[in-house]
């Protein structure tokens, strides 16, 4: 038992300094001693049964003797000792062996003696609850705080009536104010479901609406539990949750089933039951004068068996009319187990105001996972819209890229087993292999082919291919883990609905600095004026100066490196595999589709809308992820129709061409 | 001489710059008009408008009799109303021979089953013919239109715009990269043409405008600055500040 | 100069195979394939080529008119579709439904056989249905099967569902003007819709178990299956030359004509008063009918399809197969699906012979992909005109 284990300890590491309270002279004075309060209860507490120790605990307390309970716990714990001869109890302490024996008021050791010279005395588990259970309201009260936190555990795991005045009574003692607070939830609770005085349960009730705990809402369930009944009428004075409407609210099959389970009606036969009967009866290829060939429809099946109930040979069964007259017959309904509607009224009123409670939590949860996701969609499209707005470039490669970025991160981990030294590494080191790969890429293939965009892609995906094969080649079929540092690894959680992963927040602050970067690189920077005069008008800004072939080459580094970053990100948290960066690719051009192109706040614009729009599926639908997959992408080709140019179009005459 | 594409008041603006301004113009039919104006002026924009590439914010385009609107019609619907149009660039299908090109642009049923089940007739085989004839191309039909030269590219695509039959020709900067003898052969295409239905010619070159001997109309920001016979109009003060000052 | 004058090419009433001398050319050769492979097959003469040798040559053929579909839509009218794969597996799904059940129904129905008690039409189905869903935890028959009873109902469903598919996404799609890389993308989302979809539980097609056992033609249990696979051969060598002799006809009059100019200059076409958007939705549904009975077609002789098949990357290779094969060239597009299918089929099927380094041995099983998708990025960059090119190199040597 955990609870007596627990007690256990508290009482012995508490021993000495409850032994130092007990000893106090004026008091011993001025009542009876211990000893003298037990003995008219030797038997019952020697020999401890757990059905008659209820009134004798009861009573012992009711003596409010002030080292009743320190005995009481002894006692329960196994710790206390009687003496054969006189019936006298005596505490022991350890003496190699043999057992000092120490007296119960005073706490003086009295003498030594042998193991076998006195009778250890030991309650089993069930008294040992009660035990338990009959102190709580003085652990309530205890002076250590922990004993009293406990106290409050203990209670709100077997709660019953018995405990509100104990636990009111202690709430104006309490020192701790934290305590008192868990004092007063508990009593509110407590009262809620047990309170003698129907006005303090139906405001206990009240307090608890809107309350998203799971305490409150165990509490709540339980008093607006139900079952399921049925009568001839709707009985008067049963407290009735609703009547069910047989076709609406359940089948006509299922009602007769309830019936037949109350012995009210006779059992149905299933067709497979019908015609294993029908088979049993088989004379000369006929069955009640039915040939065997015309068996083959249920009508023909019911006339052969009506004809052997008809003859005798089979019992009766419920024909579908009958079924229907049966259950016509009764009123099904939900009743109810607390019989006082005007509680079982206000607590569903409580649970519908918890419901919104919650629903507002739950949205809350779902716009984090939303931002979370978001976040991922815009690392990983970031790179492409990039590439994609100023090149009009459309890289299939880019899967492989985060590909890439993520296998970085693991092969730096091969080599600096130190997660956190080995992440600083790997995300600027992910950039450069990344961008070296992408810059590569743009001098050896795409750049002779910017004026064939459509070749492009199918280019890029040669390459994608073949990067996909290169890093099954190399790494293999199986997963590989990119393990997240030890300060990643929690989540951070508001309440028992809200909460998300510490290793999503990071990946949020990582899309918020790389907004950030991005924004700065563009608007603040020459290679960022370049880029956008390129992306508005290449040969305007060729005109000008600008060699649009550099400013390709590091535009094109640059969207390669970010999806190489992105790669680390994801593979954090998702396995790096070759096939990653595939299940990014289309999301990436949903996003860069959906958000308009050449812009970053429309890439932040379409992430936002894809992730958001995906976790929202998911909510809806949540048993089926690849549903989710496909109405969103259902949704986009939607989307498109209204906005052929993304959420955040590029304006003017430059945009048409 | 009757209205044929009536324009009034129409706007357009593009990202806050207003490229179109309250822009009113009429074309008669047959009617030969040569549209000029600096850079940005607003005369592909014009062009852009009335064939439907562009909606503007707001104005009417009015077309034919029955003074239809075009403001609500596709590209395709307004070319099937009779409205052709040459691009500054010379877009011809270089692919395809110089007879596809003209076939393609032949007046005929546009329905795609039409065109699936479309026999060759030799009414049609004629009509190209004459059409080649009048371009100067007759002995390049069988070549692909991408061998030809520039000259020879913008004709095929006045051809296509004869071959469609319409009654209002739009010809953005027909004489552009040309030779001087091939500046000539455009301006007495223009002309013929002009004989039976409305050509509206933009162009740069003043020259080839005077050559054309028609009613100028001066855009300038998107307005008409000043409209009437080319002597009449490089008279006026304002159209001399526009080109000249500044 | 009058009309009589003129030179004599101006009205010419020559006959569609007299212009077209390919396609002559290439029936021919299909023919005498087609001739070679039944002498040779196991199934009818020389037991030379085996049964399933013969059925994947067939399965090549019904590639081949996928192919010929795709250089139409692309080579030809432009549209870089990445969807047609998609409209292939929904012709192989619709056929395959009909096959399943059918087979499904004769297995149930002897079954009963020996029963006391004849069945009930609802104890049959529900029987078929336990037989057929019993492996997605289901025993009802989806709606989705209504049809599948019928043969000619769901023969109908080979044309109408990647018809009416390919119409409405179509229509959406080329009515708001996206065109180029952005209908690519388009097309693969729907390709990739389309795949999710099949591969849940509980959209009534078994989810990733897809359909199987489809080799078994009902009816037709008695026929050996050397005999089916050449009898499957002869009708895909039948579809492609049809198809390739129909599309070769649609690309060579006037409609070819504007559906090239659409591909070359969109705008240009639309201002001579063409309604090109009509265009492209009637070559993409065209194509995408031809695509489902190519796939109606091949998977009875795969025997099995499953959503991995309508993948958006399958998609992709169709498109390399037929850049490869040489764009915008009908019988370009069948050499580039039978040259990249084959050698897929043998470098993967372990066929390819390891090549020792010395420090590293090259397995083709695993390098394979690698070399397709570095000589695709070659083809793309060098030859792109792909391997149909090469014809005008010989035509030109002449």
């Amino acid at each position: 038992m955990r609870f007596t284990a627990l007690f256990a300890r508290v009482i012995a590491t508490a021993m000495l300094f409850v032994c130092i309270v007990a000893w106090r002279p004026g008091d011993v004075a001025a009542q009876e001693t211990l000893q003298s309060v037990l003995q008219p209860y030797k038997a019952e507490l020697s020999k401890p049964s757990r059905r008659t120790i209820g009134p004798v605990i009861a009573a012992l307390l009711a003596s409010d003797h002030p080292a009743i309970s320190d005995f009481l716990r002894k006692w329960e714990a196994r710790e206390v000792y009687q003496r054969p001869g006189d019936g006298l109890f005596f505490y022991a302490e350890d003496a190699g062996d043999a057992l000092t024996l120490v007296d119960i008021d005073t706490g003086e050791a009295v003498g030594q003696v042998g193991s076998r010279e006195v009778d250890q005395i030991k309650p089993n588990a069930g008294v040992q609850r009660e035990v338990a259970a009959a102190l709580v309201p003085f652990e309530l009260n205890a002076s250590d705080p922990a004993r009293r936190a406990a106290a409050l555990e203990s209670i709100a795991r077997s709660a019953d009536a018995s405990q509100i005045e104990p636990l009111a009574a202690s709430i104006d003692g309490e020192p701790d104010a934290d305590l008192k607070t868990r004092k007063q939830r508990l009593l509110a609770l407590l009262t809620a479901q047990f309170g003698a005085d129907k006005a303090d349960r139906l405001a206990a009730i009240d307090a608890l609406s809107g309350d998203t705990s799971i305490e409150a809402r165990s509490v709540l369930n339980q008093l607006t539990a139900r079952r399921d009944a049925l009568a001839e009428t709707v009985p008067d004075g049963a407290n009735i949750a609703r009547v069910l409407e047989v076709g609406q609210d359940m089948t006509r099959a299922e009602a007769y089933d309830r019936l037949v389970e109350k012995d009210l009606a006779p059992p149905r036969q299933s067709a497979a039951e019908l015609r294993d009967v029908l088979a049993e009866h088989i004379l000369d290829g006929k069955v009640g004068g039915v040939p065997l060939h015309r068996l083959n429809t249920v009508e023909n099946r019911a006339i052969a068996y009506e004809a052997l109930e008809a003859a005798g040979t089979v019992p009766p069964r419920a024909s579908d009319e009958e079924v229907a007259r049966a259950v016509a017959a009764y009123v099904f309904y939900e009743e109810y187990l607390e019989p006082d509607p005007d509680i079982t009224n206000a607590a569903e009123a409580a649970l519908t105001a918890t419901a919104r409670m919650l629903a507002v939590y739950q949205t809350l949860d779902l716009v984090l996972d939303g931002v979370s996701l978001a976040s991922i969609f815009f690392l990983a499209a970031i790179g492409l819209a990039i590439t994609f707005g100023v090149m009009g470039v459309i890289n299939m490669a880019h899967g492989e890229f985060i590909m890439m970025g993520a296998y970085t991160g693991y092969v730096v981990q091969l080599f600096i087993p130190d997660y956190t030294l080995s992440l600083l590494v790997a995300l600027p080191l992910a950039f450069a292999v990344t961008f070296g790969a992408g810059v590569t890429m743009e001098r050896l293939v795409i750049r002779h082919l910017y004026t064939r965009p459509l070749e492009t892609l199918l280019a890029t995906f040669g390459i994608s291919i073949a990067l996909q094969q290169l890093a099954k080649n190399i790494f293999g079929t199986q997963a590989r883990p990119l393990t997240a540092p030890d300060w990643l690894g929690g989540a951070i959680t508001l309440n028992d609905i809200v909460g998300i992963s510490t290793i999503r927040v990071a990946i949020f602050v990582l899309a918020l600095i790389f907004l950030a970067l991005l924004l700065y690189v563009l608007k603040r920077t020459r290679l960022g004026l370049e880029v956008r005069a390129v992306t508005q008008n290449p040969g305007m800004a060729a005109s000008m100066g600008i060699n649009p072939d550099r400013i390709n080459m590091l535009t094109f580094g640059l969207g390669s490196g970010i999806a190489g970053i992105a790669g680390v990100a994801i593979g954090l948290y998702a396995q790096v595999t070759s096939e990653m960066g595939a299940n990014y690719i289309v999301q990436s051009f949903m996003t860069v589709v959906v958000g308009g192109v050449g812009n970053v706040w429309g890439t932040l614009a379409g992430a936002s809308m894809i992730g958001f729009l995906q976790k929202g599926i998911e909510w809806l639908n949540p048993s089926n992820t690849l549903a989710a997959q496909t109405y969103m992408v259902l949704f986009v080709i939607l989307f498109i129709q209204v906005r052929p140019k993304g959420i955040v179009a590029l304006k003017g005459r430059a945009a048409g061409d | 001489m009757t209205t044929l594409l009536e324009v009034s008041g129409v706007s357009v603006t593009f990202d806050g710059f207003r490229a179109i301004n309250n822009l009113s113009i009429q074309i008669a039919e047959p009617e030969l008009r040569a549209v000029i104006g600096p850079n940005g002026a607003g005369k592909t924009t014009f062009m852009d408008i009335v064939t439907g590439k562009t909606r503007p914010d707001e104005g009417r385009v009015i077309w034919g009799e029955k003074s239809v609107s075009l403001l609500g019609m596709s590209e395709s619907e307004i070319a099937r109303a009779g409205i052709g149009r040459k691009f500054q660039k010379p877009t011809v299908f270089e692919d395809q021979t110089v007879r596809e090109n003209l076939a393609m642009a032949l007046k005929n049923k546009r329905g795609p089953f039409d065109v699936l089940f479309y026999r060759r007739t030799r009414h049609a085989a004629t009509r190209i013919g004459e059409i080649a004839q009048e371009i100067g191309l007759l002995e390049q039909l069988p070549k692909r239109a991408g061998a030809l030269s520039h000259g020879q590219k913008q004709w095929l695509e006045i051809g296509m715009l004869l071959a469609q039959d319409p009654r209002l020709l739009l010809v953005d900067e027909p004489a552009a990269g040309m030779t001087p003898a091939e500046r000539e052969h455009t301006t007495d295409l223009l002309k013929r043409a002009a004989k039976t239905r409305a050509v509206v010619v933009i162009e740069h070159d003043m020259e080839f405008v005077r050559r054309l001997g028609c009613k100028v109309t001066v855009l300038h920001e998107g307005s008409v600055l000043a409209e009437g016979s080319l002597d009449h109009v490089t008279k006026n003060q304002e159209v001399i500040d526009v080109y000249l000052g500044r | 100069m009058s009309t009589q004058d003129m030179p004599s090419d101006i009205a010419p009433r020559k006959s569609f195979f007299a212009e077209n001398p390919s396609v002559l050319w290439f029936l021919g050769a299909l023919g005498l394939f087609t001739l070679s492979v039944s002498v040779l097959a196991e199934g009818f003469g020389l037991p030379i080529l085996s049964t399933s040798m013969v059925k994947v040559l067939g399965m090549t053929l019904c590639l081949c008119l996928i192919a010929v579909a795709m250089d139409v839509v692309w080579g030809y009218c432009g549209i870089l579709s990445l969807g047609h794969f998609a409209f292939f597996g929904l012709g192989g799904y619709a056929i395959g439904m009909w096959l399943m059940y059918a087979r499904t129904e004769g297995i149930v129905i002897d079954s009963f056989e020996n029963a006391p008690i004849p069945p009930t039409e609802t104890e049959i189905t529900d029987a078929i249905a336990t037989q057929i869903f019993g492996v997605v935890g289901s025993n009802e028959l989806p709606a989705l099967w209504v049809f599948a009873h019928s043969l000619p109902l769901q023969l109908a469903m080979v044309v109408l569902v990647p018809g009416l598919l390919a119409l409405v996404f179509g229509w959406l799609a080329f009515r708001s003007r996206v065109t180029g890389v952005y209908l690519s993308i388009l097309t693969q989302a729907m390709t990739l819709a389309l795949s999710l979809y099949l591969f849940q539980n509980d959209t009534g097609l078994r989810g990733n178990n897809g359909l199987s056992g489809l080799q078994n033609i009902p009816g037709l249990l008695h026929v050996p299956q050397s005999t089916l696979a050449l009898w499957f051969f002869w009708a895909s060598a039948f579809a492609l030359g049809l198809g390739y002799v129909i599309f070769a006809w649609l690309v060579s009059g006037k409609f070819g004509s504007v559906i090239r100019g659409i591909r070359d200059n969109e705008a240009r076409v639309r201002f001579l008063g063409y309604h090109v958007e009509h265009y492209k939705l009637v070559i993409f549904t065209l194509t995408a009918i031809v695509s489902g009975l190519a796939g109606a077609l091949y998977y009875p002789q795969a025997g099995i399809i499953n959503p991995a098949e309508i993948a958006p990357i399958a998609s992709i290779y169709l498109a390399v197969w037929v850049a490869i094969g040489g764009r915008g060239r009908l019988y370009g597009a069948v050499i580039g699906a039978a040259v990249v299918s084959l050698a897929s089929s043998w470098f993967t099927g372990g066929g390819a012979p390891d090549i020792d380094l010395g420090f590293y041995v090259i397995n083709w099983t695993d390098w394979w992909l690698v070399l397709l998708g570095l000589g695709f990025v070659a083809v793309t960059l060098f030859f792109p005109r792909g391997i149909g090119g090469l014809f005008d190199y010989l035509v030109r040597a002449k």
